[in-house]
């Protein structure tokens, strides 16, 4: 399926630089999430009047991986952690662990 | 058409809204109105250092989504018809003019 008209949500090679204060950057190559989730907004009878199914492409499992960051000064730590979709599907964007 | 609904995007959508009124619920109206359906694009990725720490290193997806939304709507006024012919009912029903891609929200309704 061609990526523009694509409906669901997958795991998607994503490219970021892991930077933090007192290191240099690296980039590095992990997978996350993409896609396109099945979301309406409803006029309804009574208050608040809209009925809304708003669902994101995130995370369903997740695993933690490491990179050792270059050129860190002395007492900083060289390891990022960041996260690593394992599965993807569509969920309410819940802010336990998202900033949506 | 069926190519639109398939297509992603974020389309206007005909459903019919029944009603009954009064309070005893004896007058009856339906009426077609609109919502906004689709497929809108939405990623999550690993936040940026300082969303980690703004967020006490709790937030460590980002979620850059858009939803379906209403982006106009109009009221329309459905008559209802009441046993007997003896006198009719108006209410104002919410209809989706015009349906947008746009921000998220994590409400229930």
């Amino acid at each position: 399926t061609a990526l523009h008209s694509f409906r669901g949500c997958a795991v998607r090679e994503f490219t970021f630089v892991a930077q933090k204060p007192g290191c240099k950057g690296l980039r590095v190559t992990t997978e996350a999430c993409w896609g396109r989730c099945h979301t309406w907004e409803r006029p309804v009878l009574d208050p608040p009047y809209i009925h809304r199914h708003h669902r994101v492409c995130t995370y369903a499992v997740t695993r933690y991986a490491s990179a050792r960051l270059p050129g860190c000064q002395p007492g900083i730590s060289p390891l990022y952690h960041y996260p690593v979709a394992v599965q993807c599907h569509c969920a309410v964007c819940t802010t336990l662990d998202s900033e949506c | 058409d069926e190519n639109v609904t398939l297509s992603p995007g974020c389309h206007l959508h005909p459903f019919n809204v029944s009603i009954r009124s009064d309070q005893r619920g004896t007058c009856r109206g339906t009426h077609l109105a609109h919502a906004c359906v689709g497929y809108c694009e939405s990623s999550a990725f690993p936040s940026r250092y300082s969303v980690l720490v703004a967020s006490n290193f709790t937030h460590n997806i980002t979620s850059a989504s858009r939803c379906c939304t209403i982006a106009k709507e109009a009221k329309v006024k459905v008559r209802l018809e009441c046993p007997g012919g003896r006198h009719h009912d108006e209410l104002e029903i919410l209809t989706a003019k015009a349906c947008r891609c746009d921000m998220c929200r994590t409400s229930r309704y």
